[in-house]
Parts: C-alpha cells; structure tokens; sequence
C-alpha cells in the first residue's frame, strides 16, 4: 500500500504570530533547534512558513524593525494527512524547500495541524 | 567586519563516491546531519549530497546509486577570511544552505568547515552557544503559543 502523509508527519509545529519581528523568530528558531517557524494570525489560521533561508535574506538590516509577515512564504499548497506521500515529497524536491505545512481536510479549516519534516523522509529512506 | 570563519563550524562529514545512496542515507540519519562532503581518495572535494538532494531520489533503489550520481558537483572555493556577506550571496543566489570552507592552507580543495544557514541565524539571533542562561531569558520574553 501506497504511503501516506499520515504516515511520516508530526503533529503540531511551532508557531509565531505575524507582528514578531525577524530577530525574536530568529531566537525561537535558534533555541528550538529548529529550521522554520510556522506564521499563524490572531485566530490561529496559517499564513506561511519562515525557513532559514528567508532569514537569511533579511542579514544586514535592522532586525528589530522587519515583522515576520513581511518574509514569510506564502501558504498556498493544502496538503492534508491523507494525500499521498510521494506526491509531497515531489513537491518538496520541486520547490527546494524543507518542510510542509499538513492541515486538517476538513473544509475551512485552516490551523496547523502538523508538519512534514525532510528529516523523517530520509528516516524512511534509511530503513531496510 | 563579520568574516566567515567567525561563523563556520569546524570539521566535515565525508564519503567516498563509490559508496551507496543507502549508506549515506544511514549515515545521514544515524547523525543528524544535513549534508555530506563527497571527498576522493586523495582527499579532495568531490561534491556535496544535502538532503534535499537526496529525496530526490525517494522511491528509487538505493542500493543501485552510488553517491557520485547524486551529488552536486561543488566548484566554489570558499576562502575563510571573506566577508560573511559574500557567502550570503553565494547561498541565495544559487538556492543552497551549506558551503563548504576550504582552507587554501591545508592544500588544494582541502574541506576543512562548513557554513550553513542555521550558523548565520543563530548569530542574527544574538544568542551564544550554550549559553543556557541566555536562552531562558528568550523563553520569558517571548510568548512563544501566540494567543491571540
């Protein structure tokens, strides 16, 4: 049987609301250890993820002064838990990015519901 | 000025490129890396295998690639002493978020650091390495479940 996203996501992701400045996202993601930070509005709804990358675009200005609404990626692709697998996974090579925010498939619904992490991919890939 | 070897970490994960995807993926995933140097026999950089190169190949036989196939061949020599602002460059201009440093010192392509995304944003974020106090500080300040 074919592999769902269900299969390899986590559920929750760490969140940051959309006035933080560049330099607090930087601190979450520093101390977390982690790579992205997912941009959620005051009613919790998705607006777009912040990778490493996109901070990086933002060096050498004033950190303090830029709010994350103004860097972050787009959410634009619904993946949910039962689209399959591979398909994400293109999408991931497609687009050169590193995790992909899951949400609910029921209609409306726009909070995070999990993330897949490009780390799990290559778990998978690793197993015998 | 901000140099690269002020933010570069020491020391590089290598394979060889006869060795297969499936070991480097082991490999990979046993250590927590993101991304591999593929030296040859002599010592010299090969190329670079990141994970987002690897998942390219999800689904495929691994046993059957060696990690010459998949790697992305590396020609940018990366000198130590330039200005971190470069490397930036470097990084966004060619969508990539490691470089591997090479010291001209320690002989030809020798890779001796690499720089990723993750050491520039850490020094963005004004906090020290390991420093515990510091962070807890961070976790005070910041609401970090964003209520609304």
């Amino acid at each position: 049987m074919e592999k769902k996203v269900m299969n390899l996501m986590r559920k929750g992701a760490l969140t940051c609301g959309e006035n933080m400045t560049i330099r607090e996202v930087a601190q979450i993601m520093v101390v977390n250890g982690t790579r992205y930070c997912v941009v959620t509005n005051g009613n919790h709804q998705v607006r777009g993820i912040i990778s490493a990358r996109s901070i990086l675009r933002a060096f050498g200005k004033d950190l303090d002064q830029i709010k994350a609404k103004d860097i972050l990626l787009p959410y634009t692709i619904a993946v949910t838990p039962n689209s399959m697998l591979k398909d994400a996974v293109d999408l991931m090579s497609r687009k050169k990015i590193e995790h992909v925010i899951v949400v609910s498939d029921q209609p409306g619904n726009k909070a995070v519901f999990g993330l897949l992490h490009i780390e799990d991919i290559v778990t998978d890939m690793a197993k015998d | 000025m901000l140099r690269v070897c002020d933010l570069m970490h020491k020391g590089v994960s290598c394979c060889f490129p006869e060795e297969t995807v499936k070991s480097v993926a082991k490999m990979i995933q046993a250590n927590q890396f993101r991304s591999v140097v593929v030296v040859h026999q002599s010592g010299e950089v090969w190329g670079l295998i990141s994970i987002g190169d690897l998942i390219r190949h999800y689904g495929e036989d691994l046993e059957k690639l060696s990690a010459e196939d998949i790697m992305r061949p590396y020609k940018i020599d990366v000198d130590p002493q330039w200005p971190v602002e470069r490397a930036i460059e470097i990084m966004r201009k060619r969508k990539i978020e490691h470089l591997i440093i090479i010291d001209p010192h320690a002989g030809p392509k020798r890779p001796i650091a690499i720089l990723t995304t993750f050491d520039i944003i850490r020094h963005m974020s004004q906090i020290e390495t390991g420093n515990y106090e510091q962070m807890l500080r961070v976790y005070d300040g910041i609401s970090i479940s964003s209520a609304p």
